[in-house]
């Protein structure tokens, strides 16, 4: 690891300030969960760093209101996850948050930051000889045509089929949530089905961010469908690991009718993403296990599988399938 | 003899430093003038180095030396473990130009700090010529070697022919034949492999976390072309082991080479990530088993092939069917061993070494076989029990199997199994299956040395030939003393370790009780003959203190040895130059191994396929309990090591790049608390009354034999899918 | 109602510690090469001089001789480095240094009574055997206080699940957990 210059803004005026004179290369770090970790990998070699881990005023989080809820940027994912207003009407961003890494890494890591966590592909990860066309643009993918057990299936490009790694993305594309930004050059507003970027050509190219900007609040439009909601994570492991197949589904049933169906999917793309086939397919009829499971099946029409990941088809439909019969049962129970 | 004991159930001894981070591992030593060390590795799946370019590096601010193949004239290479030599493969990186696999060391960086060292460990670049390179069982160029015809010893490693196993399989007229295979695995104990290295003068003294300070020393010295009374290695405790510190790494004798070179100590703490290519692994395996039963369930034939990797450079021999041939009282039975020569590191001992994916094969194959007899599989091993070893005919020490089964089939409730896979269910539709399985391990013994000193205030200090690496060595050592001496474990103090005490031998193969325990207490019991001649008269109650300060001595001192039954005094002689010296499990009058039966239940989820381990019985024989409550818990850690053995654990290989891929240990899954639930263990406790004259056989490597099988016979029994590798995961299931 | 408990107070628009680039240090920030923070360890005052590249786990075992808290993978998978930040446990490895300045930092070492009274769960852990090597045991000692004081001691699945960020190769969970639901009830009484 080189060194790196190093600032600490107290508020987001200064943290802009920051910024604006930072070198080109500068990255900004919150809990560091995902930067430092790469700093230590050799694969990010920041020049500077802007961190912003102490922007108060971004650490509050409010989720009594009637119109949206509002997540500063910089609270950390254990505080949230602890919310009992999010746990019974939001129960799957409350899930999405708890159900990642572990009690420690959520002390530190931040809601803000979480989004744009990177890839868990070893062939990114482990640095030379693996080819990388996310790490060196242009070199090649070592994981098509490599071990490709927890590669996605959807998004995936002939550039790179790495998978985004994160939960709580996930269920907030659920949730059509919005993300707002500061930078020298002003604010703005971007929804999260916005933010990620599939990798296409340019795999390195991860979100729409650019490198100044700073992701100040994350909103949540409310919605009913938050209490007949689960996050369904499916991995290897019982806790701590990564999702093979995750779903954030969101309901609002009318007798046994559906009038709104939200779904996202994790573990399985190269983003967040978000099944509408799958949503529409399920609008106004009865969710049953034979329409769970045939919109499970919809959701993934368009996957591409490499040697090892193919299960992630049938893994990943009936993820879907049975996250819809938990939100249905929330549903009742609500 | 029939042993001691029964013994009380005595806190850990060395509990209380550990609970408040006191105890050193090597690593936590930090002399003065501390430099720091980082290593920098081939990224080449096999070739010669052409350039190392070093130039940036020592230009990095803080870098003191970078030494490369060109620093190091005059160092040899110690050899490999099983050709006599100390270190965990023949190759000594740094050593020459070749580089014979994917995370061969080329270079050490040595820095003021951390930061630098890592930092000119990034600046180091190299220049290769590759070569062709084959890592799989598989592949291309792997090169297959009959274990029988290599220039191994015999009859160990002779393959098995007893009675007419093939002949006895024709005539079955029922039969299983299935083929196993088993993933590479590291055993990432928790503790990071470093070396801390310091001269005084011509003296080096070396902290680093081992199984084998003896070994290190002896290694060291060699290498360094330096006498042994020069090099002292300390290592009173070890964060773990499970078989990955058992010889000598690369990294010692190059950390030893920059501290002498700078004149200041070094650390260098080497990265997970580097582990996995510069420490051994347990090789992949691929067993096919044939099993022969008549129609009343009497296994009549067992034939047992293996092939198992091996690198390049050396042969890392089969010993699995050692143990498989032993498992059942199979009369005819016949074995096969082959090796894969492949270009990587030399893969060796991971808690049961080979019994792991042999017993996972085996029992898996007893399960098919008790299925195609429609024979509950607990009765059907019940019903193939001998009393003697059917491969040299002569009895077992003890065996006490057949207690295992039934006292662990009590205790698990197995009579209310259900026979027909699918057949049991929550009431939420989660499929359960309850499966079974035994394992056995050999007893070994290698040769011990013990010291032992009382003084007048009360000091009763223990100096002997074993190492606690978690396993509770102290505690069993510490008991055997106290229990002659009539006083508590925890007044005893145990220093182990240091290669200034006594020559220990190599502490693995779970011959560490039987053979430390022995000699402590056999120097305990000599003790209190010496006590009893200072003071014949004394009391019952009198303490050794108390009849010292009658006898008006300030201390008394005695030292004992042991070895195997029927070892040569030579044992003792090779383990002063840290080679191997055990013998075992067949000696002169019989043959010893430990008996273990495991019961688990598994939940599978019927739409994603999780599965989980809710709840295992296991009971052990491993002779006689000498420390109740650390064995209790190496037995449930062994337990824990079948199930991340079953359904967690691989080492993936990419053949294109060699080595390792997913080094590290978010992506190498070993189980999490949540992946771990009731574990129950007993053991029947019942002294051996030949192996030694404690009774103790051996427990760590045992835990581990059999329980994936139990595993995966459970996931069959849940699902009706026979999984014939491992791990098992969810796209097996789906 | 929900908002932050641990909402900091924001001081007016400014930054501090401030270095342009390695070597080239800004006003606060004395020492050749590194820059200076202001951290209580174990309940003491420190001001050190630290790399900027130095984790927090490193700072505290290279600098602070505190050989307790380990190095087990140092990217934040195994927790054998858990040490609390403010209270809250964190992975001491994936934290720079830097970001520990002005914070209040408690290891193993600290968890202790000052007259070297073992903590109830430092106890629990003997008394269940919930260790073996003892290399991940203070991070898993760390932990558990946390996950106790965090409320998610109430169940054995809570404390499974809530424990699961410390690896033990040794496979000491089940004392563990019978370590933690022996401690969690006398923790309430015996902590201030």
């Amino acid at each position: 690891m080189r060194s790196f210059a190093y600032a600490r803004p107290l508020t987001v005026m200064a943290a802009v300030q920051a910024l604006a004179d930072a070198s080109p290369h500068a990255r900004i770090i919150a809990g560091g969960t995902t930067l430092y970790d790469l700093m230590k990998l050799n694969i990010e070699a920041p020049q500077a760093l802007v961190d912003v881990s102490r922007l108060g005023e971004l650490t509050t989080f409010d989720t009594s209101g009637t119109r949206e809820l509002v997540f500063g940027a910089m609270a950390r994912m254990s505080d949230i996850a602890a919310d009992r207003t999010l746990q019974t009407d939001y129960p799957a961003l409350a899930e999405s948050l708890w159900l990642a890494a572990s009690p420690q890494v959520r002390n530190m890591a931040t809601v803000g930051g979480n989004l744009l966590q990177r890839t868990r592909c070893a062939y990114f990860r482990g640095g030379a000889p693996y080819p990388c066309n996310k790490r060196q643009p242009g070199s090649g993918c070592a994981a098509i045509g490599g071990l490709d057990r927890s590669h996605a299936i959807l998004g995936t490009s002939t550039s790179c089929v790495a998978v985004y790694p994160g939960d709580w993305a996930v269920a907030l594309a659920a949730f059509d949530a919005q993300l707002d930004t500061v930078s020298p050059r002003g604010e703005r507003t971007i929804p999260i089905d916005e933010l990620h970027r599939e990798p296409g050509e340019t795999p390195h190219l991860e979100t729409i961010l650019k490198p100044d900007e700073l992701i100040v609040r994350i909103r949540v439009p409310v919605t009913v469908a938050g209490r007949a909601s689960t996050y369904h994570k499916i991995r290897d492991r019982a806790s701590y690991a990564f999702a093979l197949a995750s779903a954030a589904v969101a309901l609002r049933v009318d007798g046994d009718t559906v009038r709104e169906a939200r779904i996202a999917l994790g573990g399985v793309a190269t983003r967040p993403w978000r099944a509408r086939d799958a949503e529409r397919a399920l609008m106004g009829g009865a969710l049953t296990e034979g329409s769970a499971r045939a919109a499970g099946e919809l959701a993934f029409t368009a996957a591409r599988t490499g040697q090892y990941n193919r299960f992630k088809v049938e893994l990943g439909a009936r993820t879907i399938a049975e996250a819809l019969m938990i939100a249905k049962g929330r549903a009742k129970t609500s | 003899m029939t042993g001691p004991g029964p013994f009380p159930d005595v806190a850990r001894v060395d509990a209380r430093d550990k609970v408040r981070g006191m105890t050193p591992y090597g690593a936590d030593n930090h002399p003065p003038n501390l430099a720091h060390a980082m290593l920098v590795t081939a990224q080449i799946g096999k070739g010669r180095l052409v350039k190392v370019d070093t130039d940036a590096a020592r230009a990095v601010a803080g870098v003191q030396l970078v030494l490369t193949h060109q620093d190091t004239e005059g160092l040899k290479a110690d050899g490999y473990l099983f050709a006599n030599g100390r270190s965990f493969q023949s190759v000594q990186p740094m050593i020459g130009t070749a580089i014979a696999y994917r995370g061969q060391p080329i270079a050490l960086v040595v820095a003021d700090s951390l930061e630098a060292a890592i930092e000119g460990a990034e600046q180091v670049s190299a220049e290769y010529v590759t070569a062709p390179f084959s890592v799989t069982l598989d592949s291309e160029g792997t090169e297959i070697l009959a274990q029988a015809d290599l220039p191994l010893p015999k009859p160990a490693f002779a393959d098995k022919n007893v009675g007419d196993a093939d002949a006895a399989l024709a005539a079955a007229p029922v039969t299983v034949d299935a083929v196993y295979d088993s993933a590479p695995q590291h055993q990432n104990p928790i503790e990071l492999i470093a070396t801390v290295a310091s001269w005084d003068g011509d003296e080096l003294t070396v902290y680093e976390s081992t199984q084998h300070v003896e070994g290190i020393r002896q290694g060291l010295a060699f290498e360094l072309g330096i006498s042994p009374d020069k090099v002292r290695v300390i290592s009173p405790f070890c964060g773990g082991s499970f078989g990955q510190k058992n010889a000598m790494h690369a990294q010692t004798v190059l950390v030893a080479l920059a501290a002498r070179t700078l004149g200041r100590p070094v650390k260098l703490v080497v990265p997970r990530s580097q582990l996995f290519h510069n420490t051994s692994f347990r090789p992949p395996t691929r067993h096919r088993v044939r099993l022969g039963a008549d129609r009343a369930g009497k296994i009549v034939a067992a034939v047992h092939e293996i092939d198992q990797q091996t690198s390049r450079h050396d042969l890392f021999p089969s010993m699995a069917t050692d143990t498989s041939a032993r498992l059942h009282g199979i009369p005819n039975f016949r074995s096969r061993e082959r090796l894969r020569r492949t270009d990587v590191q030399t893969p060796g001992f991971m808690r049961a070494p080979w019994e792991h994916a042999a017993a996972f094969a085996f029992e898996s194959a007893i399960d098919e076989l008790a299925y195609a007899l429609d024979r509950d599989p607990v009765e059907l091993r019940l019903a193939n029990e001998l009393p003697y070893d059917v491969v040299t005919g002569k009895p077992f020490s003890s065996r006490h199997l057949s207690e295992c089964l039934r006292r662990g089939a009590e205790l698990f409730g197995w009579a209310r199994r259900r026979m027909a896979p699918r057949s049991m269910r929550e009431t939420d539709g989660t499929l359960v299956g309850w499966g079974v399985a035994t394992g056995a391990y050999p007893s070994v013994i290698s040769p011990s040395i013990a010291q032992l000193r009382v003084t007048d205030d009360g000091g009763i200090v223990l100096n002997v030939g074993v190492q606690e690496m978690g396993q509770g060595a102290r505690n069993a050592v510490a008991a055997a003393v106290a229990d002659v001496l009539k006083v508590r474990a925890d007044q005893v103090t145990t220093l182990l370790g240091d290669t200034k005490g006594p020559p220990p031998h190599l502490t693995a193969g779970s011959w560490g009780t039987a053979t430390a325990v022995p000699a402590a207490r056999q120097a305990a019991i000599d003790m209190r003959e010496a006590l009893r001649k200072l003071q014949p008269e004394a009391s019952n109650g009198a303490t050794p203190a108390g009849i010292l300060r009658h006898a008006k001595r300030p201390f008394l001192e005695v030292e004992a040895r042991h070895q195997a039954p029927g070892a040569p005094d030579a044992v003792f002689d090779r383990m002063k130059q840290g080679l191997l010296a055990y013998v075992g499990p067949e000696f002169p009058e019989f043959v010893s191994f430990s008996f273990i039966a495991h019961f688990v239940e598994v939940h599978v989820e019927p739409a994603t396929c999780r599965v989980r381990v809710p709840r295992v019985v296991t009971v052990a024989d491993c002779g006689r309990v000498v420390s109740p409550r650390t064995a209790a818990s190496q037995l449930r850690g062994g337990v824990v090591w079948g199930i991340g053995g079953a359904l967690r654990e691989a080492s993936e290989v990419d053949p294109r790049y060699g080595g390792f891929l997913n080094a590290d240990l978010a992506e190498y899954l070993v189980p999490v608390n949540a992946d771990i639930g009731d574990i129950q263990v007993d053991f029947v406790d019942k002294p051996d009354p030949m192996l030694n004259n404690a009774g103790v056989k051996g427990l760590g490597e045992v835990a581990n034999v059999g329980p994936a099988a139990a595993v995966a016979n459970a996931v069959y029994h849940a699902t009706g899918r026979r999984v014939r590798h491992l791990p098992i995961r969810i796209e097996d299931l789906l | 109602m929900n908002r932050n408990e641990l909402q900091e107070v924001v001081t007016p628009a400014q930054s501090i510690l401030v270095s342009t680039r390695p070597g080239e240090q800004s006003a606060g920030a004395p020492g050749s090469s590194g820059l200076s923070i202001d951290i209580v360890v174990n309940r003491q005052r420190r001001q050190l001089d630290v790399d900027p590249r130095a984790s927090l786990l490193d700072l505290v075992r290279d600098h602070l001789h505190l050989m307790g808290t380990k190095k087990g993978c140092d990217h934040g998978q195994c927790g054998a480095c858990t040490v609390h930040l403010d209270g809250r446990r964190v992975v001491s490895c994936l934290m720079l240094a830097l970001q520990a300045d002005g914070r209040e930092v408690t290891t193993i070492e600290g968890l202790a009574g000052p007259n070297g009274s073992l903590h109830v769960m430092q106890q629990a852990f003997i008394d269940h055997d919930a260790l073996q090597c003892g290399y991940c045991t203070p991070g898993q000692i760390m932990s558990a206080v946390a996950c106790v004081r965090e409320g998610h001691a109430n169940s054995v699945a809570g404390i499974r699940e809530y424990m699961s960020g410390n690896l033990c190769r040794c496979g000491a969970y089940v004392g563990i957990v019978a370590a933690i639901q022996d401690a969690a009830p006398r923790m309430q009484g015996a902590e201030p």
